[in-house]
């Protein structure tokens, strides 16, 4: 029980893939413009995260070394194809606003990497658990960047259509550079140097 | 000894072919389901997008030779509306213009409306072409008369984002000419092999 709490606990935080890790920071900072983005972008990857951790591990013991990456991509590619379609088929507005970074979940190198680093080493339901703590970890570091690049850039912050808060006077003067690349660059370096000065993530 | 490079050269041949076979059946199981409904929202997209433009309408053909979609009321040629593209200041910005159906027996081009599909404009200034009070200006103008304020033309740039406006403009300009040219000369050519 305590080993299931640990590899849950070290995608979350201590081995978070976004916040310490620094993987898969293009489609966080490229898709962090809203948090229905951020909460699509979640879903997807952690499905095919799930997914993948749960095969590869399945197949472990029969895959030879050699082509065990090209194994692992095939199996990505495949399931990120499926996501794609699904959501084409429907869920076309927010397909539309995630566009290429959902083709792009394929080389997301979080994925891949939790192939390789763990779930060709573990069992299927460690494996699982370690998608779960990777794939919120993940969700977690980017519904906060959205989070702040929306109230910042907007003045606003609405879900799913539905508009939850309103800023009195950032409403009316918005910064969109927020929602700019530039500002994708900002906030995630201020969130960065903000967790490691509080200790909230250790470095090194 | 030859026997067992060759197994280890084949086996992982063998694995890494039944994964991609596994993969194709997924793949063309899911592609059957989900074609049709991938099919029917991109209709629903091009027939709410039509609808913006044409209320009244109650049916459409799409041409894909001349890339335009006729417009229909009770039977009757009510207007034309196609895509086009224009290059903005944050990349290509997608447009549906559409035409009164005038422009078949008359020497004028006459804009019924303009709506904008997608963009990447900068939020706050270039953004604003979506806003009725830029798209709106479109609505009844001859084409003649489709050109920035500062050019003598009737439509009043987004302050902040000149480059946004006049790429819209530009478009609508020429892309109408040519498309009113296409559609002439395609109805002539109907009537001729009719006659």
């Amino acid at each position: 029980m305590s080993e299931t709490i640990n590899i849950l606990k070290n995608g979350l935080i201590k081995s978070n893939p976004v916040l310490t890790l620094l993987l898969g920071l293009c489609p966080t900072l490229a898709v962090s413009t809203s948090i229905d983005n951020a909460f699509g972008m979640t879903a997807a990857v952690l499905f095919v995260l799930i997914s993948s951790n749960i095969i590869v591990s399945l197949i472990r013991t029969y895959t030879p070394q050699r082509v065990r990456i090209p194994v692992f991509i095939v199996i990505i590619a495949t399931l990120v194809t499926i996501v794609d379609l699904t959501m084409q088929a429907f869920l076309p507005s927010l397909s539309k606003s995630l566009g290429i970074f959902i083709p792009l979940i394929v080389v997301n190198c979080i994925i891949l990497g939790r192939a390789e680093a763990f779930a060709s080493k573990n069992k299927v339901p460690n494996a699982i658990v370690d998608a779960l703590g990777m794939g919120i970890g993940f969700g977690i570091a980017i519904t906060i960047i959205s989070f702040l690049r929306q109230m910042l850039g907007t003045g606003s912050l609405s879900v799913f259509g539905n508009e939850l808060v309103r800023v009195p006077g950032l409403s009316d003067n918005p910064m969109p550079i927020f929602i700019l690349p530039m500002g994708a660059f900002l906030v995630i370096s201020m969130l960065l140097a903000t967790l490691r000065y509080t200790g909230v993530i250790k470095s090194g | 000894m030859i026997n067992s490079s060759i197994k280890q050269d084949i086996i992982p041949i063998a694995f890494l072919t039944i994964i991609v076979c596994v993969s194709v059946i997924f793949l063309y199981t899911t592609n059957s389901v989900t074609e049709e409904y991938i099919e029917e929202s991109k209709n629903e997209a091009v027939q709410a997008m039509l609808n913006k433009q044409f209320p009244e309408m109650d049916d459409y053909s799409y041409d894909e030779e001349l890339d335009l979609y006729t417009v229909f009321l009770d039977g009757n040629n009510i207007g034309f509306a196609f895509v086009a593209v224009a290059s903005g200041y944050g990349g290509p910005i997608e447009l549906i213009i559409s035409l009164e159906s005038s422009l078949l027996f008359d020497d004028e081009i006459t804009i019924h409306g303009l709506s904008v599909v997608s963009h990447s404009e900068t939020p706050g200034l270039g953004e604003k072409i979506v806003e009725a009070s830029f798209s709106d200006q479109f609505t009844g103008v001859l084409v003649d008369d489709v050109a920035l304020t500062k050019d003598g033309g009737s439509i009043d740039a987004i302050t902040g984002a000149t480059v946004s406006s006049s790429a819209v403009v530009e478009t609508v300009f020429t892309t109408v000419t040519e498309k009113a040219r296409i559609i002439r000369e395609s109805v002539a050519v109907e009537t001729e092999g009719g006659t």
